[in-house]
């Protein structure tokens, strides 16, 4: 540490040491000279004794601050000088860094908040998420992924030898009134022991407890997120107490989460907090939040200190087996087939270490930005290249001043020491611009993510988990530029190359060509790579989603969550759609339940009754919409009939009677049956009785996704259901213009209702397509940048070879050769390195491809089409760089290549 | 001359610190006292001083300050520390018992 510090003052512990040995050779000089010796001869005398002032300076600075030290400050020196005084090389070099280092953090910054970082939680590494594994008969369910029941989240909080707690969330879209505006917004539904589990305080307020979560609708209270509270509620200190309508239900404030808290998604942050016992509000009709059954929570625990997942996960058996017993005698249990009672009894619990908590985003990103990220290391291992091979052309354009340096006594050590503070420099300016420039790309990164409908927690700042990971990534890449170059250095023999005339060492004309190979062969696996994501983009997009979306327009109500009842929301839907119907702006509309293209649908398995009875082990997609939706959409009708007024069911009247499916559930369960006139039923269990009568078959089109092409059955649009719905307004002119006249539509029916998502349907597909678009654009920028950084290394490489070999062509021209045999010369050397790059590369995308396959659609990493167009564009690219040098030897004038000796 | 032997490794400091107990001293000052005892007992190489008076300092044994000397010139003085002068009492404890081992195992021989 001291020694640290004098870094900072050594000229002013110079001056003092050349002080204190300037009056110690006085005193010592006028000493000697009373004793008779001569001026000169006495401070001679004076110096020797001491060993020489040189020496002896040399010693006490070692002494302030190690030999190593001093040493890094003269290397530093010299390399900073020589970095001024070659700019393009400097350029070049910091350049390639700043590029793969500042890729590699950006791509890091998203690992890292959305895959690795933990929950600001009381001791994360405790949390666990409980998932059932097998049949877990379902009655309803609603929401994504790892679902269960809450009382069955209520019996895991009891077991108190395994968990500290188990708490249970959901997160549900809401319309939220605070100032007089409805607006939608997304809260989390949890279990009263929510925020004690994750050990989350409140910042002001308090936060919910178990008391809460009693009596069903007896607590209508609510915590607040904190940026809700301070974006839109100004951060008033009175908040607590106030209400606020949630779905139109009074609502009273009773705190605010901690600031760093933003629920357990880093995907989605929730406004507020509810406790279950409230989710009938939450949930407009939904009255089974005790239902053993439903499944619409993710469940998870804190386990007991010391616990592991494993004995946890055994140690629940007994008891988890007990309770599928007891929940089979259960009079609301349904009746299910013998299989599905063995496949019940078989269900286990599966624990998985949860402590960054329970996203979607996570799931769907989890592949694409370790892809991704693992590109940003390729790309950066190629930056390390493209320094070493420029650092061997450098060193061997200092070859003799090198040698002259081991010849004067300096340690091959030393000279390998310069070489790394060399890059070490190099690597650290590219990472400092690097990073500096990365919160731009993270936040461009960001904005292309794919959106849930509440904010996501994601922020581009470069925190210090960001810096720790950008120094590391800096000082492992000066490393690794530092490598090649030192150990050329070290092998070098300074008498060979002293005597050797300028410019003709052998200069690591090997190792660069090695360098390049390599170089080329990863570039190679990139380009594949870009090809392969850019052709399933393109071939998605190619096949859309097999209705006609041009003019399309979409936007979403909900009556429930604005205070409709089933009833009132029906007749306002009826009157919107008619009044959309007849307005000028309008060339067709319709009304689903659902809305396409989303990623969710609503499902469940069927059973078919056609001659024989058939219950679908996949769950059907199902839909219901208003007769015209077909022809708004453009979707064909293949055989049967449209739905049309025989449909149309007043209120009251339950169930469906009719349904139209598509041409996949046709040939999955038909066969060679006629369908039309069959009768299906939601539910494949013994008791479904199929009495819905296939009235048409719809061609196939895409509900959740467009990679999707799942088995669908649509019902017609029945009244006293109270989901969504979704409009779809096939509209004239501008799309932009239209939400005008739509919005107006609304407001003069009900002029407090929020237009929700609108957008047109183009738009729709785009977002359901950027996973697909986040992968094809980076792999196609990171592959251009690699392969831009190879051709340099290439051209880099060749111009050397020319440059070395102009003696030796001079003579070949000389002798008779024709210039094109020059040429030949040259470019053969790099065909070889491209086509062993290439050769190295062909293993390497096939052992790579089956970790990529699951992102792709309708192409395989082997594709022949991929790896020929990758082939052509590399060599193409690799020769034109390749010609440039050798279009230069053929040029080379004989006379003068001789004479340059 | 020749019966002086050269001064054991390590030894230098602690001679330092025990010259600079009994009153501070400026560079120059050590040398000559250490000139003195080279003439009579071992030999001090003069261009380790210092070095070793650096170190010592960066030890933080020594304190140093620049004083009007003797001359009526600044020089550097250098003062021991407490922590020095606990080091010197464990250096001359240690070295006593080193000697005394040594002795020990002599006489043990000549017996």
């Amino acid at each position: 540490m001291r020694k640290l510090v004098n870094w900072f003052r050594r000229d002013k512990l110079e001056t003092s040491f050349d002080r204190e040995l300037q009056y110690h050779l006085e005193r010592r000089v006028s000493d000697l000279e009373r004793t008779g010796l001569a001026a000169s001869e006495a401070r001679r005398h004076a110096v020797l004794e001491l060993g020489g002032l040189v020496q002896v300076r040399e010693e006490v600075r070692d002494v302030w601050l190690t030999r190593w030290g001093r040493d890094l400050i003269y290397d530093l020196r010299f390399s900073l000088r020589s970095f001024y005084k070659t700019p393009s090389f400097t350029t070049t070099a910091v350049l390639s860094l700043m590029l793969g280092i500042g890729a590699t953090t950006v791509l890091y910054s998203l690992v890292d908040q959305i895959l690795l970082h933990a929950l600001p939680a009381r001791e994360p590494e405790r949390l666990v998420l409980i998932d059932w594994k097998g049949d877990y008969v379902t009655t309803d369910g609603f929401g994504s992924w790892n679902l269960m029941s809450y009382p069955i989240c209520r019996d895991l909080d009891r077991q108190k030898q395994f968990f500290e707690g188990v708490f249970c969330r959901a997160l549900r879209e809401i319309s939220i009134t605070t100032e007089g505006f409805a607006e939608p917004a997304t809260a989390e539904v949890v279990s009263g022991n929510y925020f004690q589990v994750l050990g989350v305080g409140p910042s002001i307020g308090r936060v919910l407890t178990t008391e809460d979560d009693g009596v069903p609708n007896a607590n209508p209270v609510v915590v607040l997120s904190y940026s809700f509270w301070k974006t839109k509620l100004g951060g008033a200190s009175d908040v607590i107490g106030r209400k606020l309508l949630v779905n139109n239900h009074p609502m009273t404030v009773i705190g605010v989460a901690a600031q760093t808290f933003q629920g357990i998604d880093v995907g989605q942050v929730p406004v507020i907090w509810i406790a279950a016992s409230m989710s009938e509000q939450v949930i407009p009709g939904f009255k089974d939040y005790l239902s053993r059954r439903t499944r619409w929570m993710q469940i998870l625990g804190r386990l007991q200190p010391g616990m592991t997942l494993r004995q946890a996960e055994s140690g629940l058996e007994p008891w988890f087996k007990t309770m599928l017993r007891d929940d089979m005698r259960l009079p609301d249990f349904p009746v299910i087939t013998a299989e599905r009672r063995h496949n019940f009894l078989n269900s286990s619990l599966v624990l998985t270490a949860a402590p960054q908590g329970h996203s979607e985003l996570r799931r769907r990103l989890v592949e694409p930005l370790w892809v991704l990220f693992a590109v940003t290391g390729v790309l950066l291992g190629l930056a390390c290249l493209n320094v070493s091979s420029l650092f061997l052309a450098r060193g061997s354009a200092h070859e003799r001043e090198i040698g002259t340096r081991l010849a004067l006594g300096a340690s091959r050590g030393r000279l390998g020491r310069q070489l790394l503070t060399d890059s070490l420099v190099i690597a650290l300016a590219g990472g400092l611009l690097g990073t500096a420039a990365a919160p731009l790309a993270v936040r461009a990164l960001i904005a292309f993510l794919p959106q849930g409908n509440a904010p996501n927690a994601l922020h581009a700042g470069v925190d210090w988990r960001l810096l720790l990971f950008a120094l590391g990534t800096s000082l492992a890449a000066g490393l690794l530029s530092g490598l090649a170059p030192g150990w050329q250095a070290r092998r070098q023999s300074f008498s060979s190359c002293l005597r050797e005339r300028g410019g003709t060492g052998s200069g690591g004309a090997h190792i660069r060509k090695a360098i390049v190979t390599v170089q080329i062969a990863l570039t190679f696996t990139l380009v594949i790579g870009a090809a392969l994501f850019t052709r399933t983009l393109e071939t998605l997009m190619a096949k859309g989603p097999g209705f006609d979306t041009t003019s399309l327009v979409s936007f979403e109500i909900r009556p429930a969550q604005n205070g409709y009842s089933a009833s009132d929301g029906n007749r306002l839907i009826r009157r919107l759609d008619e009044l959309i119907r007849q307005s000028p702006i309008t060339q067709a509309s319709a009304v689903a339940r659902f809305a396409l293209l989303t990623g969710g649908s609503w499902n469940d398995p069927i059973t078919i009754l056609a001659g024989k009875r058939i219950a679908t082990r996949e769950e059907v997609n199902l839909n219901a919409v208003t007769p015209g939706f077909f022809a708004t959409m453009g979707i064909k009708i293949v055989a049967g009939r449209n739905f049309d007024d025989r449909d149309v069911r007043s209120a009251g009247d339950p169930g469906y009677r009719s349904a139209i499916v598509n041409e996949a559930l046709v040939k999955r369960y038909f066969g060679a049956r006629n369908p039309i006139g069959a009768l299906i039923s939601m539910g494949n269990g013994p008791d479904a009785k199929p009495n819905i009568q296939i009235v048409g078959i719809m061609s196939n089109f895409s509900y959740r996704g467009l990679r999707e092409e799942s088995e669908q059955a649509y019902f017609p649009f029945l009244e006293g259901s109270d989901v969504g719905p979704t409009f779809y307004v096939r509209v004239r002119g501008a799309p932009e213009t239209a939400l005008h006249n739509l919005r107006a539509i609304v407001q003069s029916v009900d002029p407090t209702l929020p237009m929700i998502d609108f957008r047109t349907v183009n738009e729709q597909v785009n977002r359901s397509l950027n996973t697909e678009h986040i992968l094809a654009t980076l792999s196609s920028s990171f592959s251009a940048l690699a392969l831009l950084m190879s051709l340099v290394g290439l051209y880099g490489v060749m111009s050397f070879v020319v440059t070395r070999r102009t003696r030796e062509i001079g003579i070949r021209l000389a002798l008779g050769a024709q210039p094109r045999s020059a040429v030949w010369l040259i470019l053969r050397d790099a065909l070889v390195m491209i086509v062993s790059g290439i050769a190295i590369g062909l293993p390497l995308v096939w052992a790579l491809g089956r970790l990529v396959e699951s992102q792709l659609y309708d192409v395989k990493p082997s594709d022949p089409v991929v790896i020929a167009a990758a082939v052509l564009i590399l060599g193409f690219a690799a020769m034109a760089a390749a010609w440039i040098p050798a279009w230069r030897a053929s040029g080379v004038d004989p006379t003068e290549a001789l004479r340059a000796e | 001359m020749n019966s002086r032997f050269p001064i054991p490794q390590g030894t230098l400091d602690m001679l330092i610190l025990q010259i600079v107990s009994l009153e501070s001293a400026h560079g120059y000052g050590i040398a000559q006292r250490l000139e003195q005892i080279s003439r009579s007992v071992v030999q001090v190489n003069q261009g380790s001083l210092y070095p070793a008076l650096h170190r010592l300092e960066q030890k933080g044994w020594l304190r140093s300050e620049w004083k009007q000397s003797e001359t009526g010139r600044e020089a550097k003085f250098y003062f021991l520390t407490a922590a020095g002068r606990k080091q010197l009492a464990a250096e001359k404890n240690s070295w006593e018992r080193l000697a005394g081992a040594v002795r020990l195992i002599f006489n043990e021989g000549g017996r």
